[in-house]
């Protein structure tokens, strides 16, 4: 006999018991207290339902059991969530005769308010982990009985359950961790979202219950018993994820009471009426909203490492991974080891030396593998011991070179978000902690911006194995950037000023990254550099949105604004990663289109427009120059003698190098003076110096005919393959070129005597004390792929009498190989062609040549030039 | 009501916006697109490779305005988004039947 339910009663209790929830809530703010009272009412209306709608006398009764599940289960019900309940029954009788009481039960839950699902199950088919379904044996995990036969009930939980999870262990673990990743993914695997979902956003309630899934079942594989999960978690972490959880739950529960319903997403709004009620806090006391926030996101961090220790601990990384995971230990070595695909350390006491310290987050960048939560207990102790309360105790330079090594390494982000993760990266950059989960409010911007800043280093990086079509264009600018860990060290500081005094974000993040870079020894041209790039990286965009990029006049001005390819490679490349790291939809092909067009527009015109604008005479009081002489305590009282060196350069040649170069160039240029003067008509003056894997030799000369070609061949002679070259000369006809260039055969490096050999042929062949077609001793390299490679790039030869008011323009691109730029300069000169100034650049296996050139002092005519460029074509099909 | 479509270069995009504010409209819908119309595509040599851009990006500005408001709008559009050069766009209008605000059922003008 079944009874109709008193659902009036029931209504009146259920609107009186939610009230009821509300006040107490708004007026305690205990989100556990809430949970828990919300479940013991849905408990009392099931049990009311229950016992009116299934049969209460023999032989029907008590083959059943209503069982709470999923978050009903844990006692953990939301004011707006779900109720999950299980109709278990005995057998396939048992189940027949309550598939109607059943039904009436939902229908009664939802006519009370209940959003109540209710699936039903026999306790057999309990057993059985349902690979298409692996949510529901999950939520078996927190099955709590709530009516009917208890006997039955406690059945599932203590024969059932602790067998399957010890059977199923494996599959059951590698199931939650898959939804997990897949929830993850989602939500663009990154917790520091503006406006986050507290669920199911990594580090959301979600991977709370992830963590207590995981512990549950590695306990039930090894005891067949339950413990509370708090037991298997260290007192750190269970401690601190205990106070994220109850931080985020009373959020979700003020969410729920706000917006009535199960919407998780804390947006704006929410958060400024969280954080003026104190939700979360103990003091219920209002809070500023960005403080509230970076609580929020520090809470979502200890949940997140919880979840990932907790899944690790499990085995989520079994089988297909095992192999992965003991090819990847073989990275150990004496100082860290790689176990199950973190990364621990052999010598913890050690961690206490900086250096080492850092040495740990150059082996995960290194690598792309986090580290082990031990070890970063071990790296917190460290970092919270007396040795950092005032500062970064090591060498300043020294950790500058290591962070710059870090950056330049294909894991970078995990290196950083860990050093991020327990302080390491504040300590070593201070400037960074300004925007440590800062909220900045915008309509576009998705994340945090210490978030925003990672992700934009992590796009750079992923440029390299990109599959999205217009990356590829972008990857090419990156593999020619000369120091790409200049880049991302700009990246990281570009936003730092959003977390500082003032309305002008840019000009503060200018005056952090000074700071930065002088307390990490970066030189004046890094520094410069760096200060550039931050103060620029809004122009490109702006530039995009603002101006018609199409129109010769807009690439003029920004053109001029970069002055040199590196710089417009660099800002290009900055934007890029700004851009596509706002949110995931940000950077269309649409925009990565204009962006490069852009690029390249700018790219030519910088080619095109060397000579168009020259330092004057009379210069000294040049703003730039002033800057120079600023940079150089050499430089400081020649102000005059310097302007008088620079007269006629192109006005490049000051963003090329910096104070301490021209400084250098200068001197040179003095020595070579007082050698003339004092009779030495054959001089030249020339230096060699180690740059970042290759040499640079710089020469200067009077200008003479057959000069740059004379330069080209020595290198050529000595075997050696011209990368880069610039070639520059002033009004008094004195020339500065500057060759960068491999050494193929390693003859300088394994002979350093024959440095000083080298650079008496090129002071040779500079002064015309050297034939400049001697042949070259041409040796074909036993190895390296530009030798063996057969041509793949088509030679291209465009002459432009138009966009130089003094010069022809020689444009060319060619299959580069040992001694063409001598060849190409032999070609020159015998056309009786003077380089006015030359660009000469290597990018994989082409070479790019821009050379102004004059003969007789004026352009090429129209006929000389085509006869050129038929010389050209001709000269270098020749093998 | 009519609808109003303006393809404009996307260095115009700003002044067009404040032209709008300005006029009166507050609501509009702005999309990234790429066309061509008399004026073709775009070539840039880099390299020594040719990259041809047959389709050049635009923005497309839609709005919905009451009739009475068409005149202004389409002049604050053209004054705003004009260079003289080829290439500034065009403007297209439509008649629409009906406007319904989704979350309070409002109907024609209203909706707007």
């Amino acid at each position: 006999m079944t009874n109709a339910p008193p659902l009036d009663s029931l209504r009146a209790a259920c609107v009186a018991g939610r009230e009821a929830l509300r006040r107490e809530f708004q007026a305690r703010g205990d989100a556990l207290a809430t949970l828990a009272a919300r479940s013991a009412l849905a408990d009392r209306t099931l049990a009311a339902l229950a016992a009116s709608l299934f049969p209460a006398s023999p032989p029907q009764a008590a083959r059943y059991s209503l069982v709470a599940i999923g978050g009903y289960g844990r006692s953990a019900l939301f004011p707006c969530s779900d109720l999950d309940v299980l109709l278990l029954c005995a057998d396939a009788r048992a189940a027949e005769t309550a598939s109607a009481p059943g039904a009436a039960l939902v229908r009664a839950l939802w006519d009370l308010g209940w959003r109540a699902a209710v699936t039903s199950r026999l306790l057999d088919e309990c057993d059985r982990f349902e690979q298409d379904n692996p949510e529901f044996t999950i939520s078996l995990l927190d099955s709590r009985y709530v009516a009917g036969d208890a006997a039955l009930a406690a059945a599932l939980r203590q024969k059932i359950l602790p067998a399957l999870a010890a059977r199923e262990r494996t599959a059951l673990v590698r199931s939650l961790a898959e939804i997990t990743r897949e929830r993850h993914e989602k939500h663009g695997n990154t917790l520091f979202h503006l406006e986050p979902n507290l669920k199911d956003a990594p580090g959301g309630l979600r991977d709370f219950d992830v963590a207590c899934w995981a512990t549950a079942l590695r306990e039930l594989a090894l005891r067949r018993a339950w413990t509370a999960p708090e037991s298997g978690w260290s007192a750190m972490l269970g401690e601190s994820a205990g106070a994220a959880y109850r931080f985020i739950a009373a959020a979700r529960v003020f969410l729920h009471f706000h917006n009535g319903r199960d919407d998780n997403r804390l947006t704006y709004d929410l958060q400024e009426e969280a954080a003026a009620a104190g939700i979360g806090t103990a003091a219920t006391q209002a809070v500023p909203v960005d403080q509230w926030m970076r609580s929020y996101f520090r809470h979502a961090r200890a949940i997140l490492r919880l979840e990932s220790r907790a899944m690790d601990e499990a085995g989520s990384r079994q089988s297909l991974y095992n192999a992965f995971e003991e090819w990847r230990a073989r990275l150990s070595n004496s100082d860290f080891s790689v176990h199950h695909n973190r990364v621990f350390c052999q010598r913890p006491a050690a961690l206490a030396d900086p250096a080492f310290l850092l040495g740990l987050y150059e082996f995960v960048a290194r690598h792309g593998i986090e580290p082990a939560v031990d070890t970063e207990a071990s790296v917190e102790r460290v970092l919270a011991g007396p040795a950092y309360a005032t500062g970064w105790p090591g060498e300043p330079a020294a950790a500058g070179a290591s962070l710059r090594g870090i950056l330049t390494r294909t894991g970078a982000g995990v290196a950083l978000r860990a050093m991020h993760r327990v302080g390491l990266l504040d300590a070593v950059l201070p400037e960074f902690r300004a925007v440590d989960s800062l909220v900045i409010r915008d309509l576009y911007h998705r994340y945090t911006v210490d978030e925003h800043t990672l992700l934009a280093i992590e796009a750079l990086h992923a440029l390299r194995v990109s599959k999205f079509e217009p990356d590829r264009r972008f990857a090419e600018i990156l593999a020619e950037v000369e120091q790409p860990d200049l880049l991302y060290f700009s990246l990281l500081l570009h936003d730092v000023g959003k977390g500082m005094p003032g309305d002008d974000h840019v000009t503060a993040s200018v005056e952090a990254a000074g700071r930065a870079c002088a307390r990490l020894g970066l030189s004046g041209y890094e520094r410069d550099l760096v200060i550039f790039l931050i103060r620029s990286h809004l122009e490109m965009s702006l530039t995009l949105q603002r101006r018609d990029i199409f129109d010769p006049d807009a690439v003029r001005v920004f053109s001029e604004l970069v002055a040199v390819p590196e710089r417009l490679k660099m800002l290009c490349l900055l934007t890029y990663a700004d851009i596509r790291s706002v949110n995931p939809e940000a950077l269309t092909p649409w925009k990565a289109e204009m962006l490069w067009q852009l690029y390249a527009a700018a790219a030519n015109h910088l080619a095109r427009s060397v000579d168009g604008a020259r330092i004057a005479a009379g210069a000294a009081s040049d703003r730039e120059l002033i800057e120079v002489v600023r940079g150089s305590s050499a430089l400081a009282s020649l102000a005059k003698p310097l302007a008088a060196f620079l007269d006629g350069f192109p006005r490049r040649y000051l963003k090329l190098h910096a104070s301490d170069e021209i400084a250098l160039h200068f001197e040179m240029a003095h020595r070579l003076e007082e050698r003339l003067v004092a009779g030495e008509t054959l001089a030249a003056e020339a230096q060699l110096r180690e740059r970042r894997g290759h040499y640079e030799v710089t020469v200067v000369a009077r200008d003479r005919p057959r000069l740059f070609a004379g330069l080209t061949g020595a290198l050529s002679a000595w075997g050696m393959n011209i990368l880069k070259a610039d070639a520059f000369s002033n009004r008094s006809g004195l020339v500065l070129d500057t060759f960068v260039f491999a050494d193929l055969y390693n003859t300088l490096t394994l002979n350093p005597e024959e440095r000083g050999r080298l650079l008496g042929d090129m002071e040779d062949a500079a002064a015309g004390r050297r034939a400049s077609d001697a042949a070259p001793r041409h040796r074909r390299a036993p190895h390296g792929p530009r030798a063996r490679s057969r041509s793949t790039v088509a030679t291209q030869v465009r002459m432009d009498n138009q966009c130089s008011a003094a010069s022809t323009v020689l444009e060319l691109v060619a299959h580069d190989r040992p001694g063409l730029l001598h060849l190409i300069s032999e070609l020159l000169a015998d056309a009786g062609c003077n380089i006015e100034a030359a660009l000469i650049d290597t990018q994989g296996e082409k070479a790019i040549d821009v050379f102004y050139l004059t003969r007789k002092g004026a352009k090429l005519g129209d006929a000389e030039a085509d006869t050129l460029l038929e010389t050209l074509l001709h000269g270098l099909e020749q093998p | 009501m009519t609808k109003i479509e303006a393809i404009i270069q996307t260095s115009r995009f700003e002044s067009v916006k404040d032209a709008l504010k300005e006029a009166g409209i507050e609501g509009m819908t702005v999309s990234e697109v790429r066309g061509h119309g008399r004026q073709k595509g775009h070539t840039e040599v880099y390299r020594g490779r040719e990259y041809s851009m047959d389709l050049l990006p635009r923005t497309k500005v839609e709005l919905v305005v009451a009739d009475r408001l068409v005149e202004t709008v389409v002049e604050a559009i053209l004054k705003s988004a004009r260079t003289g050069k080829i290439g500034d766009g065009k403007i297209f209008l439509s008649k629409i039947d009906e406007a319904i605000r989704i979350r309070n059922e409002e109907r024609g003008e209203n909706a707007l």
